[in-house]
């Protein structure tokens, strides 16, 4: 923009706030005349006023937190990152600058043998001077090279180049739960996600008898792109003391870090079991409490052992029953006694091992999974949240019959067990809309569909609507709503291939659309997605097989998102321009050639597909 | 303490011209105004908050000579006072940025910053670099902008300050602030 430009738009701008409605309209046509570049520009910066000043933007919140910042001197030290981009270390380039910690550095790198990208700690002088703190890393390394599971964050190497000693792990894109706990309450499934997770790493590490020994949530790192969780920091890990027969003379860093003098105390110590508080000998009980606290912090939002001082939480490890979770949270029964075993005072009163927790954990998950599964196709209506808590106890018996109908004998009791375990913690929460609690593994794509019918009747509905997994002959007098759901975040496209009448086939863009997801392709993981949202789907008077492309990608596919803009109500999403008609057909056709699995339930249909897209028709027979 | 006459004088020669007088100027005003506050919060009293304004108020009447002040003296004093505010929130809001971004395995303790400035560090970054363009364009909206917003200054100040009007301040306010909204929002023309 030119000075000249800019200086006139301000004028007319400033001009035009002064006035009101009809006249400040009138003035800035008048103003602008022919030139409609800056009508618009200048129509857009008032717009942008008046938001400004509903909204308070930048209304004083800056000048306010700027003077205590004052207070804290590091604060105003810039992050003292020594390396820059494209620095070379080694075969490692630098890419960007990931923070500053007490330890060193951490740098986004890529390994140029390799062919891969790595967070690169860089340890600070001081650290590398001090032997003790580098026999951790070099432990860090030794062990979590040794161990090769998914939910351990990798080591690749430690070592040292032009006098900077390094460590180079897997970068994982995410959050602590540290971050994770500050920022919101945990929903249930992913509390059970994590816990699942963690215990598999620690299962994975207990076999190799390597006891883990800090394990607490700044050690546990969720990843943004799938939430795969990866347990960090092996540094204080040692060969369990059951199988390395009382070698004691190598006491452990671990239980010296916390025996140091009162207050000087760096890391935290809520998560340290009472065998360590005591500093008595450890195994892997001793990562099962660890574990077991942060369960109940997820799930309760506070601390089992928090005293003013660090001696008062100590004496809370070794001798304080915590809250009960039930009384805190809305955690079901069977959680709470999952918990409440991990955090028993006495380690041979707690799981004995991971895996007995872990098995434990699963089974609750799985039960969970199965109930909503249940709760849903009972009735369609159960996808609207909000269900009173008498209602809920009244339907309970008629629920159960239905369970029996629909699962068959063979896991009955399972189901009974899971709708008293769900109902009791949903009657609490007061629902929310719920999604399927599918599985997935990393590296995958998941995505789970069902199709409610309605059946109509001089066009009103007629009998109850139902829900079905996927294909089947639909009548003319059937309308229908489809609903997705995946537990991974991602963008969904769905475009409809009306029967092939011509030589090329038509699309119309059916989600999203500019109603339905507010026009973003991204949807959340649990999210529940419902097309259409208000009314039923009908068919049209061409009969034969209308096809539903179910495209859902990691990323936003360009494609897809170049042809959105047609899911107008005017052309009822068809997309009119026969270019782009073309580029999605050779998208479909492309991409449809990696088949994913299907997997049918009574009610849902789960698709899953390896990588980062899944492509996938669904198959509409109508006559 | 730095003698009042050396940053009377240092304000005097940046005044006039001498660019290198800023960067004597800097630490000294930082210092102070750093000494200031932690003198503010090591007395604890209950319910204070260590406003901003205040800070550089009571800075300025220590560091300048008040026998020889000069608006334009004020002026200088006050827009360097609202430079050094923005860098520490800033360099503050960079930090948590880093931090927030996560990776590997690093651990950066984020218990205090967290507390300052939840989750808009984001959105101070970007301010502040569209401050930066706005400043290329019409440097004395930008300037309107870091005093109030970042040196906590009212209008009356900031007319002092830039030698100008009150309402030419609000007029300039109003138009850096709709654009400035637009740059963040992205519902800006371009």
């Amino acid at each position: 923009m030119t000075p000249e430009r800019w200086q006139q738009i301000s004028r007319i701008f400033n001009a035009a706030i002064s006035l009101d409605g009809q006249e400040r309209a009138a003035y800035v046509k008048d103003e602008c005349g022919v030139d409609t570049g800056l009508r618009s520009e200048v129509e857009k910066l008032i717009a942008a006023h008046g938001n400004a000043q509903s909204e308070r933007f930048i209304d004083g919140m800056a000048a306010e937190a700027a003077a205590p910042l004052l207070v804290n001197d590091a604060d105003f030290e810039p992050p003292r990152l020594s390396l820059t981009q494209g620095q070379q270390l080694g075969s490692y380039v630098i890419l960007d600058a990931l923070g500053a910690g007490g330890m060193g550095e951490v740098y986004l790198a890529r390994d140029s043998r390799l062919e891969r990208t790595v967070a690169l700690k860089v340890l600070s002088e001081e650290i590398a001077k001090d032997q003790r703190r580098m026999q951790r890393f070099r432990q860090e390394a030794k062990v979590a090279s040794s161990l090769n599971q998914p939910n351990i964050l990798t080591v690749f190497e430690f070592g040292e180049v032009e006098g900077l000693t390094f460590l180079a792990t897997e970068y994982v894109d995410g959050q602590t739960l540290r971050d994770f706990l500050k920022q919101k309450r945990l929903k249930l499934g992913d509390i059970l996600d994590i816990g699942i997770q963690v215990l598999a790493a620690l299962d994975a590490a207990h076999e190799a008898h390597i006891v883990h020994r800090d394990m607490k949530p700044e050690n546990v790192m969720v990843r943004r792109r799938d939430r795969v969780v990866k347990v960090l920091d092996f540094g204080l890990a040692k060969v369990s003391d059951k199988k390395s027969s009382g070698n004691e003379s190598e006491a452990s860093e671990a239980d010296t870090a916390f025996k140091t003098a009162p207050g000087t105390i760096v890391g935290t110590i809520n998560y340290l079991s009472p065998e360590q508080a005591r500093g008595g000998p450890i195994d892997e009980r001793t990562d099962i409490w660890s574990t077991g606290v942060m369960m109940y912090e997820m799930v309760a939002g506070v601390l089992p052992f928090s005293g003013v001082t660090s001696s008062h939480t100590i004496v809370q490890i070794l001798e304080k029953d915590p809250a009960p979770l039930s009384k805190l949270g809305n955690a079901p029964p069977e959680l709470e006694r999952i918990v409440e075993k991990a955090i028993a005072k006495s380690p041979d009163e707690r799981y004995q091992t991971a895996k007995d927790m872990l098995i434990d954990l699963r089974s609750l998950k799985k039960r969970m999974d199965l109930e909503l599964e249940i709760q849903r196709t009972s009735s369609p209506t159960t996808m609207i949240p909000a269900i009173r808590t008498e209602e809920v106890r009244r339907e309970t018996g008629k629920r159960r019959v239905l369970a029996v109908v629909l699962i068959g004998m063979a896991i009955v009791t399972a189901a009974i067990i899971g709708i008293n375990v769900w109902r009791s913690w949903r009657v609490r929460s007061n629902g929310g809309a719920v999604a399927p609690a599918t599985a997935f593994a990393p590296g995958e794509r998941t995505l789970t569909y069902w199709i409610t019918v309605q059946k109509f009747r001089d066009k009103k509905p007629f009998q109850d609507p139902f829900t079905i997994p996927g294909e089947m002959i639909f009548e003319e007098d059937y309308q229908i709503r489809l609903s997705f759901s995946s537990p991974q975040t991602g963008h969904l496209y769905i475009l409809n291939e009306g029967p092939a009448s011509s030589a090329a086939p038509e699309f119309n863009v059916v989600f999203p659309s500019s109603t339905a997801n507010k026009g973003s392709s991204l949807i959340a993981a649990q999210q529940v997605t419902q097309i259409p949202e208000q009314s039923w789907l009908k068919f049209d008077a061409q009969r034969g097989t209308e096809k539903l492309w179910l495209v859902f990608s990691e990323d936003a596919v360009p494609e897809l998102e170049s042809v959105k803009e047609f899911a107008g109500p005017q052309t009822q999403g068809l997309i009119a321009d026969p270019a782009r008609n073309k580029v999605v057909q050779n998208f479909l056709k492309t991409h449809s050639e990696t088949k994913p699995t299907i997997e049918k339930g009574e009610r849902l249909t789960t698709l899953k597909s390896p990588g980062k897209l899944l492509v996938h028709a669904i198959r509409l027979e109508h006559h | 303490m730095p003698r009042q006459h050396d940053i009377t004088q240092l304000l005097a020669e940046w005044r006039d011209g001498n660019q290198s007088a800023l960067d004597e100027l800097y630490p000294l005003v930082y210092d102070e105004l750093h000494r200031l506050a932690r003198r503010y919060m090591s007395r604890e009293r209950k319910g204070h908050t260590l406003q901003t304004t205040a800070l550089i108020n009571e800075a300025y009447v220590r560091l300048v000579d008040q026998k020889n002040v000069r608006w334009a003296n004020r002026s200088h004093f006050f827009a360097i006072s609202a430079q050094i505010m923005r860098r520490i929130l800033i360099d503050h809001a960079r930090r948590h940025a880093y931090a927030k971004r996560g990776g590997g395995a690093q651990q950066v303790s984020l218990e205090d910053v967290a507390t300052v400035l939840p989750d808009q560090s984001g959105e101070l970054l970007r301010l502040d670099e569209a401050l930066k363009s706005l400043a290329e364009m019409d440097p004395r909206r930008s300037q309107v902008v870091e005093l109030r917003y970042f040196g906590g200054l009212n209008n009356e100040e900031i007319a002092g300050v830039l030698n100008i009007s009150e309402n030419t301040v609000t007029r300039d306010w109003n138009m850096a602030r709709a654009w400035l909204y637009q740059q963040l929002t992205g519902s800006g023309a371009n």
